[in-house]
Order: structure tokens, then C-alpha cells, then sequence
């Protein structure tokens, strides 16, 4: 590794904090959506594999600290997966306490992130000798991870009847863009179907108000309120372990260390259960909320960190929610990286754990200090001039760029149809993970059915 | 805001403007996609246009709109 290479990775983790601090303040952004689709626009871009898994790590590290602290600020997730929290925070403001959300939830992210590394290491070390007999069965085992997600949505029955269909609407497309020679015969569109599934909540509820009854009858709202707290100055460097209770942190800790090992289950499920669980016995309101959110901030963010890890090291295949989703990009961005050729494939595990340190401690570095000093300036700035259009803006515009290079103009209302399903799916209770899973085992669950 | 309130609607989170919408929308996609287009030279170059595209037409879109939120700040909510 080189100075040159090395200098790029600390620019590049330092981009993904400072972005990602921001953007998770924004309210309501998706972690794939935000993620995915600019980690695969770096891969495609010819970045070094270095570079791209320090960017990540960082960027997630960060966003992960930042989307929980809106929360705090204004009642409102910054992100999917800081929503289970604003239940607890929002005894903590009720008892004039939040600043203390912030430090707390701070601090657990920061345990949480600390646990997790050497966690994913361990885990990713016991999974290795079985990693070539996982990656012989594939097809097989993307197959059982979509009914098994399935079983676990809301919407068992339609989530399970969905699966095949759905894979011939994305095994169809594929054939009928190599039968018009769009694309060559041995390249296959992923990156923008797989975006496609992404957008598809935003997408369908869009499309549902191009019809002018549907539109007449949407609730009609004024400005979003926001109540920002002015929280004290703080002076000097916080510790992590000094905001947090030994309770609290062994809890943290603890809710770490399980959410690492059960890194191929879905985040937000286990930090709702694991969270709760962990927190039940406590009988005094605040204590048992600030136990809640500094247990659960550790736990979403050490099972982003293992479920992007433990498979990237092990198998260098996607096995896991986050793995599928926000960090697709680091094992299938074709043509750069491709199932049987990515980051796993190209860096020792020495190599990834140096990039992931790299990435995870200056993202620790820039975003806790920082938000634990302007939490409430942060989330301000960010209110004030961030409107939510230009987001969503930025990442239709993305996603049709991404759309016309996978496969030209016909790909971009491809990635339409592929987005209106999806979120008609989403709409009735199925998982992003069920559809994300039949997306990756699509050419093997139809080689089998034809 | 005034006689523009209750005009907004829901999107992922947060209360958009329609027509705001729109306008941010055609301006990321067309800058994006001309971006992509119009670059000279080879792979990867549309794509690194393509993306500076899609931030200048974030930021001109921040420009131009106005974000749907009321900020009111309150001291030491005990």
C-alpha cells in the first residue's frame, strides 16, 4: 500500500464523514437509497478498492451517528433505522432531558461501532472454512434468504407468492434487452434494477398522484413543524465511556455484540427486539429510555458494520440486509466488481480491516466531536436550507443516469416498471430485503423453473 | 408560506411541494443525464460528468426551493 493510495483513502473517508454527517441529519433518508447508489457510482468510476471500502465504512460509521440525533433535536428519524428510538427519546425530551439523548445515543453508536469491528473480524474467521461450499449454493441460498425474509414481514402470503413472478418481471427485462441486442449477451443489467427496487416507495407514491383522484384525495399539510432545542455548549472532548452509565454501556455493548452475531437478520427488526428485550426489566421511565437508546444506537450500528463486514471478508457474497442493501455496491457493481470479482476477492482480510479502521476512526474523529459540540447547529443548517426536493431530485437524476448507462433509453422506463412493482410491494407489507434477495437469485431460480 | 400553506403532501418522510418537486426533479435528471450524454471522451468520463451534473442541479435546486419547514427555536424546554 502506498502513500499515494493511503493519502486517497484518508480524503475519501473524510469526504464520506462530512457528507454523510449531513445528510443523515436530513429527515427520512433511507440508508440504501442514499448509500448504495453513490458507493456504486465510486466503484464504476475505477476508484481503488482501498478507497471505496474506507469511503464506506466512514460513511456509514456517519451517517449511523447523525441520523438518530434529528431525533433528539426535533422528534423526527433522521433515517429507517433511528425510527424504533423515537419512541424513547421521546420520554427523555418529555423529561427535559435532550441533550442527554444526544450524548447517550452518540456515545452508543460509538460503542457500538467499537465492538463491532473486532466482532465481524472474530465471526468472519469462524464463517471462513465454510465459505466456499456458501458460495457454491448461491442461487440456493439468496433463494432460502428471500422466504426466509418473507416469512418474517408483515405480509407473509404476498411477500412469499411474489417471489417468482417478480423474478421473471427482472429475468424478463434481462431477455428482451440481450433479444433487442441493447446489451451484449454476457453482460447483465443489475445496478439499475437493483436501484429501480430502491426507488420504488418514492416512485409509486409519485405516480399514484399523477392521478387527479388520488391527488385530490392525499392529506393536504402545511410546513413540518420542528421544535429545535437549544442544548448547552459543551466544553472539552467528551468520553463515550464517561456519558454512558457502566450499565448503559455494558448494555451497549452487549446489544453490540449481538447484533454482530446476528448480522444476517434485518437491523431494524433486531434493534426493535434486542433493544426491548434488553431494556425490559428496568422500571424508572428515563432510565430505562436512556438504557433503550444508547443499547439500540449500538446495536444498529454494529449490525450495519458486520452485516457489510462479516460477508464481504468470509464469503464475497451479499448474505446479509445491509450487504444486500446500502453496501451492494462493494460486492456486485458490474463491471468493476461482480459476484465472483470484489473487494473480497481483491484485498487481503489485513488489507480490508486496515481500510476499515481507517475509515471508522476518522469518521469517529469528525462526526462525534462534531455533533456532540453543534448537534442542535448541525441539525439547524441542515432544516434551514436543505429542501427535501432537491434530495429526492438528486436521486431520481442518479438513478435515471444510472439507468441510460446499464442499458441505454429503453433501461430508464425498464427501471419505471421495476420501481412501480416494487413499490406497489412495499406499499402491501413486503420486505426490500425479500425483493433484493430475488434480484440476486433470479438467473438461478429461473434456470431451475424453465 | 401565508395563503401557500396546506399544499404540501407526504414524500418519504417529509412534506414536499409538487410543483417544487418537479422543477428539482427535471433539474437533476436533465443535468445528470445531459452530463452523461453530452461528456466527451470515454468511460469513465460521462459518468464523473454525469455526476457533477447531478450535484449542480442538487444545488441550483436547493437555490431555488425553499425547504417546508417551520423552525421554531425553544430555550431550555424544562
Amino acid at each position: 500500500m502506498d502513500m499515494m493510495i493511503i493519502l486517497q483513502m484518508i480524503l475519501a473517508s473524510i469526504g464520506g464523514a462530512v457528507v454523510y454527517t449531513i445528510i443523515g441529519v436530513a429527515p427520512g433518508t433511507d440508508e440504501t437509497a442514499v448509500l448504495a447508489p453513490v458507493t456504486i457510482a465510486l466503484a464504476l468510476l475505477g476508484l481503488s478498492p482501498y478507497v471505496i471500502l474506507a469511503f464506506f465504512i466512514s460513511a456509514i460509521v456517519a451517517k449511523k451517528l447523525t441520523d438518530s440525533i434529528p431525533v433528539a433535536v426535533a422528534g423526527i428519524p433522521g433515517g429507517v433505522m433511528a425510527a424504533p428510538m423515537v419512541e424513547h427519546a421521546m420520554v427523555l425530551k418529555a423529561h427535559g432531558m435532550p441533550d442527554v439523548s444526544i450524548k447517550k445515543m452518540s456515545s452508543g453508536s460509538v460503542i457500538g461501532t467499537l465492538i463491532a469491528i473486532p466482532a465481524s473480524f472474530l465471526i468472519a474467521n469462524l464463517i471462513l472454512p465454510y465459505a466456499d461450499t456458501i458460495s457454491e449454493y448461491a442461487g440456493l441460498i439468496f433463494f432460502f434468504g428471500a422466504v426466509f425474509l418473507a416469512l418474517l414481514t408483515k405480509n407473509k402470503i404476498l411477500s412469499l407468492a411474489m417471489i417468482v413472478p417478480f423474478a421473471l418481471l427482472i429475468q424478463g427485462l434481462r431477455h428482451l434487452y440481450w433479444g433487442l441486442d441493447v446489451i451484449p449477451a454476457d453482460e447483465t443489467v443489475f445496478v439499475s434494477f437493483f436501484l429501480g427496487i430502491t426507488i420504488g416507495p418514492i416512485a409509486f407514491t409519485l405516480f399514484k398522484l399523477l392521478n387527479k383522484e388520488n391527488r385530490q384525495n392525499t392529506p393536504r399539510l402545511g410546513n413540518k413543524e420542528i421544535r429545535l432545542k437549544a442544548s448547552k455548549k459543551e466544553k472539552g472532548i467528551p468520553n463515550p465511556f464517561k456519558v454512558l452509565t457502566k450499565k448503559e454501556s455494558g448494555s451497549a455493548a452487549l446489544g453490540s455484540f449481538l447484533g454482530s452475531v446476528t448480522f444476517f437478520l434485518t437491523p431494524v427488526g433486531m434493534s426493535v427486539f434486542l433493544g426491548e428485550f434488553l431494556t425490559r426489566h428496568i422500571k424508572d421511565p428515563v432510565q430505562r429510555a436512556s438504557r433503550a437508546i444508547s443499547t439500540m444506537d449500538g446495536l444498529t450500528n454494529a449490525a450495519y458494520i458486520s452485516g457489510t463486514l462479516i460477508p464481504l471478508i468470509a464469503i464475497g457474497l451479499p448474505l446479509s440486509p445491509t450487504a444486500i442493501g446500502p453496501a451492494a455496491g462493494l460486492f456486485n457493481a458490474p463491471p468493476v466488481f461482480t459476484p465472483e470479482h470484489n473487494i473480497h476477492h481483491m484485498l487481503s482480510i489485513g488489507e480490508i480491516m486496515t481500510a476499515t479502521i481507517l475509515g471508522a476512526s476518522i469518521a469517529l474523529f469528525i462526526t462525534y466531536f462534531v455533533m456532540i459540540k453543534y448537534a442542535g447547529q448541525i441539525s439547524a443548517f441542515v432544516f434551514k436550507l436543505v429542501p427535501h426536493e432537491a434530495l429526492i431530485g438528486l436521486f431520481a437524476g442518479l438513478v435515471v443516469m444510472l439507468a441510460f448507462m446499464d442499458a441505454g433509453l429503453i433501461n430508464i422506463f425498464g427501471v419505471i416498471l421495476i420501481a412501480i412493482v416494487s413499490g406497489l410491494l412495499h406499499k402491501n407489507g413486503v420486505n426490500y430485503g425479500v425483493m433484493f434477495m430475488v434480484l440476486y437469485a433470479a438467473p438461478w431460480l429461473l434456470g431451475l423453473l424453465s | 408560506m401565508g395563503e401557500e400553506n396546506k399544499n404540501y403532501v407526504e414524500i418519504w418522510g417529509d412534506n414536499v411541494k409538487l410543483k417544487d418537486l418537479g422543477i428539482a426533479m427535471a433539474l437533476c435528471i436533465s443535468f445528470a443525464l445531459g452530463g452523461y450524454i453530452l461528456a466527451p471522451g470515454d468511460a469513465p468520463q460521462p459518468l464523473i460528468i454525469g455526476l457533477i451534473g447531478g450535484v449542480v442541479g442538487f444545488i441550483s435546486s436547493s437555490i431555488i426551493i425553499k425547504p417546508k419547514r417551520t423552525i421554531s427555536k425553544m430555550d431550555g424546554d424544562e
